[in-house]
């Protein structure tokens, strides 16, 4: 093939046509061809670079290795720069260096081999990459130092990134999540399935609506977080989606306070409403003691009166009048008592009558262990959901339970058991019955132990039977009295289900 | 001046227990009071009336506990016989270490309210006749002159009329004379009773 001295005319147009530098030379490197891109990128005429070897263009270090590249090649054949392109540093004829993005490529068939070389100035490209690095560096500092988590995920909810917080949250370094699928490595199992259709939701939306969710993720020693998070879809410059990026915040101990607050709240609000019902039986008894000290004293003076040798007749009249009267204000004094007790049921809900039954337990439990009585819960599994008032219905087990526990103080304290049970009867209603090792009810009281003010005990009102049969009755159901086999009081509560949904 | 008639005083707020009180403590023939409150109690009882306070502890305003102090404050000394309900009894116990006579538990058999009635009287009755007898006593004490009053306590202190008048560094004859006008201003004759006076204005000082 003869050697072209001097290029063409068609040939020098193309070349000098080309945006890139290009320069030819032969197996040592001496230049042939300079076209005018490499004119204009090195500052040299194609006189002065021409049958001057090309590492003129090359700064000191890569001018040594330029050489070697070519001997290595021509003996081995084995292309390290050859063939592949890479980054130099390059010099213009002025002095001032700049980097470039060498590709060499053997001219076909040349023998000995001669090269082509293109050399691009990668200047305004490496400024832009340094520039892009340093947007990156700081937009990952930001995200390092950020107090909040922030995770992206590519659109298989794999890991792409996770900052420091992050990091720390869950225990794990990013590079061990980095990659991995977020919901199965990260979030608690129960979640997963939820957390995928939101994230779903979200990336399949038009709006881009920012999602906001709350769901719990498992750091390295299997302890759950609960973490607020919001998530925005991280578009690609044309094909749509391309990730999701998460902002989270740890807020387990907020939400943990929180719950504390409003259960201490309502745990609050229950010894409240008890003690109303304590206070309201105090009220009562009290309003009761009035007509019932009046008709006492009336009775008394009228029978004395009588006694007398002349009796004052009038005396004795304004004694009886007064006695029916007060007996008559007695009267009205419960029927108040009774319509308080009914118009408080204003909140009838469905509920678990083991949930109601297991949730007086710290209440009882202190009563229980001051009086060295063993309470013993027999709890039927998956009975039918009632609809009560379950604060009155507490009212009236903790009633029940407090007789029990007061009843349980005549027998030695070994022996003190309380078995509390719920259970579905035959007809399928909600069987809750308290049953105590106690005396049991002797057979005077049996007959009266629902009315009012027949109490046993010396500080008790005698009210609480009736008004806890009040409370039941007007829940539908019925409170009964038997005696425990083996001896005791078993007192039952029974409630209708909740009727099953009509089909 | 009201005749002084041992009454029963009845403070109760409400009007049947009120009426039921008086009616009953009639059949027996003692005197009553009504008041249907602490207040209109205060505004209108002299201490120096004799009796005792039948008081309701729990009612509106000032309760009965609360007009037990205020009796207090100003000396009288009348019994009370607290009643109370069911639940009280916490107050009844306060109380009683306030000085209360007693207490009784609402309803009440009669029998149980005349007993005491009848116990707080005669308490009322010696305590007036003891203070009656103090005032008495401290009244004569104010009569004696400066001298009298050191002969007075020299003899009751168990000394002789020759011991007197060596410590007095006056003559025994001088102790005679000044001993029979203390007997005189006191109003005994004995010396046993007049030690016992003394000793009874020391016991209410």
């Amino acid at each position: 093939m003869p050697r072209p001295d001097t290029p063409s005319f068609e040939f020098q147009a193309l070349l000098d046509a080309a945006v890139d530098a290009v320069i030819l030379i032969d197996n040592h490197g001496v230049m042939e061809v300079f076209n005018h891109s490499a004119e204009l990128l090195f500052g040299y005429t194609p006189e002065e670079t021409l049958g001057q070897n090309v590492s003129m263009l090359m700064t000191g270090r890569d001018r040594h290795h330029h050489d070697g590249y070519l001997e290595r090649y021509i003996r081995t054949g084995v292309a390290h720069i050859i063939g592949v392109g890479r980054d130099v540093r390059a010099r213009r004829k002025d002095g001032h260096e700049f980097p470039a993005f060498l590709s060499v490529g053997r001219i076909a068939g040349s023998e000995p081999p001669r090269f082509v070389g293109f050399i691009q100035d990668m200047t305004l490209r490496h400024q832009a990459l340094a520039a892009a690095q340093r947007e990156r560096d700081r937009a990952s500092h930001y995200l390092e130092a950020a107090q909040t988590i922030l995770v992206a995920l590519d659109l298989d909810h794999r890991v792409t990134l996770i900052n420091r917080t992050g990091s720390e949250v869950l225990g794990r370094d990013e590079q061990s999540l980095r990659g991995r699928d977020w919901l199965q490595s990260v979030v608690v199992p129960a979640q997963r399935a939820r957390v995928a259709g939101e994230l779903e939701g979200l990336v399949g939306s038009e709006q881009r609506r920012p999602l906001h969710s709350e769901y719990s993720v498992l750091n390295h020693d299997g302890a759950e977080r609960l973490i607020a998070w919001r998530c925005v879809v991280l578009e690609g410059t044309e094909d749509g989606p391309v990730g999701i990026l998460c902002s989270g915040e740890d807020v387990t101990d907020a939400r943990r306070a929180e719950l504390a607050a409003r259960e201490s709240s309502e745990q609050m609000m229950h010894v409240s409403r008890l003690a109303t019902m304590g206070e309201m039986a105090t009220g009562i008894s009290h309003e009761l003691n009035q007509p019932l000290t009046a008709i006492a004293n009336y009775a008394h003076a009228g029978s004395r009166l009588l006694a007398q040798s002349e009796p004052d007749l009038a005396d004795v009249r304004e004694a009886l009048e007064q006695i029916a009267a007060q007996a008559l204000r007695a009267g009205e004094i419960i029927r108040r008592l009774r319509s308080l007790v009914k118009n408080r049921i204003t909140k009838r809900e469905p509920a678990s009558i083991n949930d109601v039954i297991e949730e007086l337990g710290p209440i009882v439990r202190a009563d229980a262990r001051a009086n060295d009585v063993r309470v013993v819960l027999d709890l039927a599994p998956d009975l039918p959901i009632v609809s009560v008032d379950s604060v009155q219905i507490q009212q009236v087990l903790l009633n029940l339970l407090r007789n029990s526990i007061d009843a349980l103080a005549a027998i030695p304290a070994g022996q003190r058991e309380i078995l509390v049970s719920s259970l579905r009867n035959d007809v399928g209603d909600i069987v809750v019955a308290v049953a105590d090792t106690g005396p049991g009810v002797v057979p005077e009281v049996l007959e009266r132990l629902f009315m009012p003010f027949v109490t046993s005990r010396a500080e008790g009102t005698g009210l609480g039977l009736a008004i806890s049969r009040t409370i039941v009755e007007a829940h539908k159901g019925r409170l009964d009295y038997e005696p425990r086999a083996g001896g005791g009081a078993r007192f039952v509560v029974t409630l209708p289900s909740e009727p099953e949904p009509s089909a | 001046m009201k005749p002084l008639t041992a009454t029963v005083f009845v403070v109760d707020d409400d009007e049947a227990v009120r009426s039921s009180l008086r009616l009953l403590l009639k059949s027996v023939g003692l005197p009553v009071s009504l008041h249907a409150s602490a207040q209109e109690f205060l505004a209108s009882y002299d201490p120096a009336q004799p009796g005792c306070l039948v008081l309701d502890i729990r009612m509106p305003g000032m309760s009965g506990l609360e007009l037990q102090r205020h009796l207090s404050l100003r000396g009288a000394i009348i019994p009370i016989v607290f009643v109370t309900g069911h639940g009280d009894v916490p107050m009844a116990v306060e109380a009683m270490q306030y000085g209360a006579f007693d207490f009784l538990q609402k309803p009440f058999r009669d029998q149980d309210l005349i007993d005491r009635v009848q116990r707080a009287f005669e308490k009322d009755a010696s305590t007036r006749r003891d203070l009656g007898e103090i005032g008495r006593i401290q009244a004569r004490l104010a009569s004696l002159t400066a001298r009298e009053r050191e002969v007075l306590v020299l003899v009751t202190s168990g000394k002789a009329n020759k011991v007197v008048a060596a410590e007095l560094k006056v003559s025994p004859r001088t102790v005679e004379i000044h001993r029979a006008r203390v007997m005189e201003k006191m109003e005994t004759q004995s010396l046993a009773q007049l030690v016992r006076m003394v000793m009874e204005v020391e016991r209410h000082r």
